[in-house]
């Protein structure tokens, strides 16, 4: 894979989250930063990124200010495959934290309704 | 052969989805206001709309990204989320109107009270949503939205003098005894009704929900081009219509029923079974794309499984959204509000939020990160900007131009 | 060094009130704007409390938005009595056209008019919208007797549809003197 610059804030931020098998997952509401040693990012030294995250930490995003560490919810950058326009992952989103409102709904509302399992494009 | 089916058949669904609640309605209102002095705004509406949503279908055609994450990729959260809002309240106001529209053509069919059919309409709707195969939805509504064409037979029965129409059309004038800002009043409610955003947002989640790819460009050129203006001459039939029939009496439009009354006039009952078959056809496929929109642009926003062509299951949060745009139009028909009188804010609404979704896709359709080879040629960014421009000054203009008017009276 | 921490942190003070003196007024600004954009739009749907003219043109307003009902349940009459309309569509028509007439109606009713001769134009109004109510209605009766309802004469309901088509022409032309009255 050749070597490209990448602006985190103009080609990662707000950009579409793809799990392995093409499924949408989230977007990249922000990034975990930290430091070369693993410890906070220290103005000047070297950062890298260590996290996408999602779920609450949009809404401080739009209105300022962030959530406790203990409500983000992350997908490790180890996890990402791909970058293009999209951000691919190379795991399964039902393997992912951040998926758990998808899941909760998919299993008490979607799937208690008859036909909520249909696939629409087979045989009907 | 086939292959020339599927083409003849994209464009057929392209005219007869492109008329919706908001086109009857406000090009009615005019033909019986203004006559043909409007017809002008229907071309240079219809002209904007195949502009951006061939750019829009491109867009998804080549990068596989539909327009709501565009907006939200380039906009941000910020301005994205303030888009979000409005296009979303936007997009249910219509839904309602739509939702009301079938109602109230099933009402003239059949004398039950409309407020009767507005849940068995919704649920017919979400039924569809649930269970059909996207392409026969598509295919089916929009079918039976050619049946509209009754409104363009009907104007060539009741034969008006042609070469009168044709003056009124080239030199359009404020006709006597209407104010100047009433007339532009109606100027930015049909264009906001031609340019809908929900059919940006609907026509190119549409490209990817039928897998469209760089080869399926042609398709969606002849599709645009073909079938938006002939869509578009439907809504000059009628508004042509009401002009030839209405506009002698004297005939304020306020009510559906006043709509077809031309039609009948022309044509007898066999036509006017037609056209009602038509309006109800072309009110349930707007509803099924207004409700659609709702869960894509909300989908697209937050970066949620989307789509018609996954399982319900697999696009849980999708159902759910859409479900709830569905309750939510309901919920606001039942406080008896009058369809036609939604129908009219939602179009002008609507010209107010056109920038909003218009900006980011002439954006990306330049950014060859997206689009590789396939950007904007310098045709396409010109007449782009030109329309900005003309976007830019109706969304200005609508409100104030609203409550200089009293919305019209 | 203590000496120029102080004047560092008034600063900041300082800038930090700028900013929420900014926010306020920004907020007030537009709450403002909301206001007076919501009292605009609201002031031209009232019809009472207004300047002679303006009464003049809210009674010529009602009235025509009565004519254009009377002239849609001609037209309806005229479309059903030729075989071009079915039924139900004509009594939906008319039925809506009802009420347009109970909007004009109540346009006219809460009217409180400012001078004699709003106040004398808006009486005659009344009189022509209830010739033009009187006409719409017995259209309706009209209809659903050729729809096979066991109506007749009897219960006053028209059975010849040139009678209908008479009273409304009236009707239109009561409302039409009051048109001219107001100078439309």
């Amino acid at each position: 894979m050749t070597r490209r610059i990448i602006d985190a804030r103009l080609h990662l931020l707000s950009r579409q989250v793809l799990d392995v098998d093409g499924e949408p997952v989230t977007t990249v509401e922000d990034l975990e930063l930290r430091g070369a040693d693993g410890g906070d990012v220290v103005a000047g030294e070297p950062a890298h990124v260590a996290a996408i995250l999602s779920g609450p930490v949009l809404v401080t995003r739009i209105l300022g200010g962030r959530p406790p560490q203990s409500r983000w919810e992350r997908i490790a950058w180890s996890a990402v495959s791909h970058l293009g326009t999209v951000v691919e992952l190379d795991v399964e989103a039902s393997t992912l934290d951040v998926d758990w409102p998808e899941r909760w709904l998919r299993e008490h509302v979607v799937r208690r309704i008859p036909g909520g399992q249909h696939d629409p494009e087979g045989e009907s | 052969m086939k292959k020339l089916l599927g083409v003849a058949l994209g464009i057929l669904t392209a005219i007869g989805g492109f008329v919706d609640i908001g086109d009857l309605v406000t090009n009615a209102v005019v033909g019986a206001r203004f006559g043909f002095s409007l017809v002008w705004v229907v071309a240079v509406g219809v002209i904007g709309i195949c502009l951006f949503a061939e750019m829009s279908g491109r867009v998804a055609a080549v990068s596989g990204r539909a327009t709501f994450e565009i907006i939200r990729e380039r906009l941000g959260p910020r301005a994205g989320g303030a888009n979000l809002v409005a296009s979303f309240a936007i997009n249910l106001l219509t839904l309602t109107a739509e939702i009301g529209g079938i109602a109230l053509a099933l009402h003239l069919a059949s004398s039950v009270e409309p407020r009767l059919w507005m849940p068995v309409a919704a649920l017919a709707v979400w039924l569809v949503l649930w269970r059909v195969k996207f392409s026969i939805m598509e295919n089916v509504v929009g079918l039976m939205g050619l049946l509209l064409i009754g409104f363009a037979v009907a104007l060539f029965l009741l034969g008006p003098d042609w070469s009168q129409v044709a003056r009124e059309i080239t030199q359009p004038a404020v006709p006597e005894g209407e104010h100047p800002a009433a007339y532009w009043y109606y100027a930015v409610a049909l264009f906001g009704a031609a340019m809908t955003p929900y059919e940006v947002f609907f026509f190119s989640s549409g490209a990817v929900e039928e897998k469209w790819t760089a080869k399926s460009l042609g398709q969606n050129r002849l599709n645009v081009f073909t079938g938006f203006p002939l869509g578009g001459l439907l809504s000059v039939a009628i508004a042509g219509c009401a002009a030839v029939v209405l506009l002698p009496h004297g005939i304020e439009v306020s009510t559906l029923s006043q709509i077809v009354l031309p039609v009948a006039q022309a044509g007898g009952t066999l036509l006017l079974a037609v056209v009602i078959v038509g309006i109800v056809a072309a009110t349930f496929g707007a509803a099924l794309e207004t409700a659609l929109s709702s869960g894509y642009t909300l989908a697209q926003y937050l970066g949620w499984s989307w789509g018609k062509f996954r399982r319900p299951a697999q696009a849980a949060r999708f159902h759910v959204t859409m479900m709830i745009a569905l309750l939510l139009a309901v919920a606001i028909l039942m406080t008896s509000v009058d369809p036609v009188a939604v129908t009219e804010f939602s179009v002008v609404f609507s010209a107010v939020a056109l920038p909003l979704t218009y900006i980011p896709i002439l954006v990306v359709a330049n950014d060859p990160d997206y689009m590789g080879a396939r950007v904007n040629g310098r045709v396409a960014n010109t007449l782009g900007s030109v329309y900005l421009g003309i976007v830019l000054v109706a969304a200005l203009a609508a409100i104030p131009l609203m409550i200089a008017t009293g919305a019209g009276s | 060094m203590t000496t120029p921490r102080r004047p560092l942190a008034r600063t900041a003070t300082r800038t930090t009130r700028r900013t929420t003196v900014r926010t306020t007024v920004r907020t007030t600004a537009t709450l403002a704007c909301v206001l007076l954009a919501t009292s605009a739009a609201l002031s031209s749907c009232t019809a009472s409390r207004q300047e002679p003219g303006q009464a003049v043109a809210a009674v010529a307003d009602a009235v025509e938005l009565a004519d254009s009902a009377v002239a849609t349940t001609n037209l309806t009459v005229v479309l059903l009595d030729g075989g071009d309309l079915v039924a139900p569509v004509a009594d939906t028509a008319i039925s809506d056209q009802i009420g347009e007439l109970s909007d004009a109606s109540s346009a006219l009713t809460t009217l409180v008019p400012p001078d004699d001769t709003s106040s004398a134009l808006r009486v005659q109004g009344l009189a022509a919208l209830a010739m033009a109510v009187d006409a719409v209605v017995s259209a309706r009766a009209w209809v659903a007797h050729t729809a096979g309802g066991d109506l007749g004469p009897d219960g006053g309901v028209p059975t010849d549809p040139r009678d209908v088509v008479d009273a409304l022409d009236e009707a239109a032309d009561q409302l039409e003197a009051v048109l001219t009255e107001a100078g439309r």
